[in-house]
């Protein structure tokens, strides 16, 4: 591949503008785990460059760097000749809005230095001009008096960037800018963010979302396992080729089969049966999904694959009745139920395994064996008064608790150690035993294996294997192509539509290529 | 409760430099409420509008409450509470009262100077701000359960200390805050509409004013534009207690002694006033011109209750209900329409008062 000649390059042009960024050798370590190894980069003044990798591959460290929140274990690190903790030099907007919502947007623009009076009190008309000023040039000049919970998410995105403008900084650094924006205001936000180009602001832009980096960035830096992959100019660049570079070789994977090979021969898949389990039509959610159908066979695994805001993770939520879809049917077994409502979800067969264990999975307060029971509290209780009141048996639980330990391997210390305790893999068999503990007939998997070490994913492999074979169907909602080691086929999403489909067969690449869209 | 009410409210004013002094209108919303109690009262007794009740019954008796409710707003609108404050009311003057007083009236025989007295006072509202601001800012403990450990520690304090005694004969150093009127005006309502005024102000021209509003508001924000948080926060605990303290002098000065349990209760009616003025319990909103037309208006109730000669045992049921109400009300009327919704809290407030009066 042409990435290999570009190997370590930075921008081949003949003379180059004087460095705003300079990254000189820079390691960073976290305990055992190193997250940078050895990476040079710079950005010269004036340049829009982007900034990839997939999850882990040390991008979010390298954004603590240049904003001056870590420092470098060895190496150095320079925004125009000084460090970056020192100058200030980086203004970062960051996924999640650091605005004040019931402040006015001209006092959001100007958090960082209040204009003063005569008597050191600030002075509302100037700090108005001043963010007008700020504003004037995105021709939102008269959202300056308005609060920011009033205005849109893009004009809120464009006020945190005026913030980050008002400190005059030397480098703007924007990350994954468009998460949260539905297609059309994201296009907004382009034209928006491409007048920076004409301002001459050194930008370095995150994202996962490839097209918007070709759309926007002069140049990008890959960065794959902590270490620096390739610097070019995207026109020398080729998708493919910037794709590649993300992935790399694939290594040996404990759940894929050759190594060797850059295809995914699968590993000996579980037989399908006949007749459709679960049946998905025309499921749309404002929006984040729109008008997805699919349909899982008895004892098949389907992966659902996208990049985030894809829509896969409300996909997952929306099954579960967590949310309630615009339209679209789902039926289990030809039976169509209530979206929308979790119970309902419960009853028509859906066991459901969240996509964050710590927000949605568990009540870290509380036994393991409550825990992997939560959701069968009503299938074990025993009435004591017919329909007035149930019990739940202590002995009941406990009983159920054992069954599920077995089948998923849980290891603690005894059914009333506090699920808090137990490690990050035992957590998540929990987790997953609790969506099991009502005998579902299909399950909805998000994000298995996240955080989790490699014995506890291969014993969770052999789990969902058993499941499988007794013929319940799994859905298996991830962006980490180890996840869908037994899926028949993986479903990619892209922006909320069905994109391409991937039989048995397909690389690491292939995958990432389709998560972005492409052809 | 009442968290949307100011959304429909340009906050950087719109319309010139007087409107902006009084950052909007939510601030003055109640005014109509007030205007229409105060016609409904004149109505009702002919003693109401006149020089000596409103100046004397309704001002400055509302005068504590109104210094209370400043200190415990700007701690909510950071995003943080202190129900302590009401023990604080009798602690600070009965320590420095018993430093003061002679023997006979159940001093200690330390007989100090009253002036030293008053910065004894002062001093301890200082230490238990301090002691709060620790507990919550730096420790990072639970407000709630921090300030009602102090209320229960400072009230059992003043129970001890005073053995349940009343102290009178205090000195004028103390009680001519409660006699004074400079033109005609009671000084505690000077002093009220000081510390009012003093913190308006402080909340809407100093830069620590506005990191109070970015503390609630959002407090990821407050950090990522340097705000120092903890310090911000234990300064404000400080300037509570301090505040609270002066509440204790006024109220002592009004009644001319101090009792073991003078501003039992109280915290309670400072909560109400500052929700119905339009302070935001989730803190971030709220501003301390519209607490303060919050105080005047549960002020005005009391009087009116007292007036048309409601039996006095059913006083505080009466007060309670129309406090509750206003609240049912303003939350209603803050999934609707900010402005028109806020004036429908008044004519409801008025109407639940004219109701309870009949039952009565």
């Amino acid at each position: 591949m042409s990435v290999d000649v570009l190997q370590g390059r930075t921008m081949g042009q003949g003379q180059l503008p004087a460095p705003m960024i300079e990254v000189r050798a820079v390691s960073k370590n976290f305990g055992p785990t190193r997250a940078l190894i050895d990476v040079s980069i710079s950005v010269a003044s004036g340049e829009m460059r982007a900034l990839v990798g997939r999850n882990g591959a040390g991008k979010s460290t390298m954004v603590s760097l240049l904003t001056g929140l870590l420092a470098p274990d060895r190496g150095e690190l320079l925004i125009g000749g000084m460090p970056p903790a020192s100058a200030q030099a980086v203004a970062c907007v960051y996924q999640h809005s650091r605005l004040v919502p019931a402040m006015s947007v001209a006092e959001n623009i100007m958090m960082g230095g209040y204009p003063r009076g005569t008597w050191g009190q600030i002075s509302w008309p100037r700090l108005r001009e001043a963010a007008s000023r700020e504003l004037e040039p995105w021709g939102l000049a008269n959202i300056a008096s308005r609060l920011v919970e009033e205005i849109d998410p893009v004009q809120a995105k464009v006020v945190e960037i005026c913030r980050a403008l008002a400190r005059s900084p030397r480098v703007v650094l924007l990350d994954e800018p468009t998460a949260g924006l539905d297609r059309r205001d994201a296009e907004r936000l382009f034209d928006f963010i491409g007048q920076l180009k004409e301002r001459a602001v050194t930008l370095i832009y995150v994202s996962h979302h490839l097209d918007e980096i070709y759309r926007l960035c002069d140049s990008a830096t890959v960065l794959r396992d902590a270490r620096h992959i390739v610097t070019a100019k995207l026109g020398d660049l080729p998708k493919q080729a910037l794709i590649d570079a993300m992935v790399g070789q694939q290594t040996q994977s404990p759940f894929l089969g050759h190594s060797d090979s850059k295809t995914r021969s699968a590993v000996e898949l579980p037989r399908v049966e006949e007749g459709i389990r679960l049946e998905v039509k025309g499921l749309t959610v404002t929006q984040q999904v729109v008008d997805v159908d699919l349909a899982v066979r008895r004892g098949e695994c389907v992966g659902i694959a996208g990049l985030e805001g894809s829509g896969k993770a409300e996909f997952g939520s929306a099954l579960a009745g967590l949310i309630k879809p615009d339209a679209g049917v789902v039926r289990i077994d030809g039976e169509s139920f209530r979206l929308g409502d979790v119970r309902a979800a419960l009853r028509a067969g859906i066991g459901y395994v969240p996509q964050n264990r710590h927000a949605q999975g568990m009540v870290t307060l509380l036994p393991v064996s409550e825990n992997a029971t939560m959701t069968a509290t009503r299938m074990l209780a025993r009435p004591l008064i017919p329909g007035l009141l149930d019990v739940l048996f202590q002995s009941d639980r406990e009983k159920a608790y054992e069954r599920l330990a077995r089948q998923w391997q849980i290891v603690a210390a005894s059914p009333q150690q506090l699920i808090g305790e137990l490690s990050g893999g035992n957590q998540q068999k929990c987790v997953m035993a609790r969506g099991l503990a009502t005998d579902p007939k299909v399950l909805v998997l998000q994000n298995p294996t996240a955080g989790i070490d490699v014995a506890a994913k291969a014993s969770i492999m052999r789990s969902l294997r058993d499941i499988l074979a007794r013929g319940a169907s799994v859905v298996v909602i991830s962006e980490d192509a180890d996840d869908f080691a037994l899926c028949s086929r993986v479903v990619v999403l892209n922006r909320g539509r069905v994109g391409r489909e991937l039989g048995a067969e397909w690389s690491e690449g292939e995958l990432v290529a389709a998560m972005q869209g492409v052809e | 409760m009442s968290a949307r009410i100011s959304s429909g409210t340009p906050s950087v004013g719109t319309s010139g430099a007087a409107f902006q002094l009084f950052g909007g209108l939510r601030q003055i919303v109640l005014l109509p409420v007030i205007a229409l109690l105060i016609v409904f009262g004149s109505l009702v007794h002919p003693a109401f509008l006149t020089w000596n009740n409103v100046t004397t019954n309704i001002l400055a008796a509302s005068a504590v409450l109104a210094v209370l409710v400043v200190a415990e707003s700007m701690l909510i609108i950071a995003g943080k509470f202190d129900l302590s404050l009401q023990s604080l009311v009798a602690l600070a003057p009965m320590i420095s009262a018993i430093l003061v007083v002679p023997v006979e009236s159940y001093g200690n025989g330390l007989d100090l100077n009253p002036i030293f007295g008053l910065v004894v006072l002062f001093a301890v509202g200082a230490a238990v701000g301090i002691l709060n601001g620790l507990l919550v800012a730096r420790l990072n403990l639970n407000a709630f359960i921090v300030t009602l450990a102090m209320l229960i520690l400072l009230q059992g304090i003043t129970l001890g200390i005073s053995r349940g005694k009343t102290i009178y004969n205090l000195p004028d150093a103390y009680t001519f805050i409660g006699r004074a009127a400079p033109l005609g005006v009671p000084l505690e309502v000077w002093i009220a509409l000081a510390v009012i005024a003093v913190a308006a102000w402080f909340l809407r021209f100093s830069v620590i004013g506005r990191q109070i509003y970015a503390i609630g508001g959002n407090v990821d924000a407050a950090r990522a534009t340097g705000v120092k948080v903890e310090r911000v926060v234990f300064g404000l605990f400080v300037v509570a207690s301090l505040l609270a303290s002066l509440a204790g002098w006024l109220m002592t000065a009004r009644i001319a002694s101090v009792t073991a349990n003078q501003g039992n209760g109280i915290i309670f009616t400072v909560f109400a006033a500052s929700v119905i003025g339009g302070i935001d319990l989730n803190g971030g909103r709220g501003q301390i011109l519209g607490a303060a037309t919050g105080v005047l208006l549960l002020g005005i109730i009391q009087n009116l209750l007292v007036l048309s000669q409601v039996p006095a045992f059913w006083v505080m049921a009466i007060y309670g209900a129309v406090i509750l109400l206003s609240l049912m009300l303003s939350a209603a009327a803050s999934s609707g329409g900010a402005i028109l919704g806020s004036i429908w809290i008044g004519t409801g407030g008025v109407t639940g008062q004219a109701k309870a009066g009949e039952r009565a």
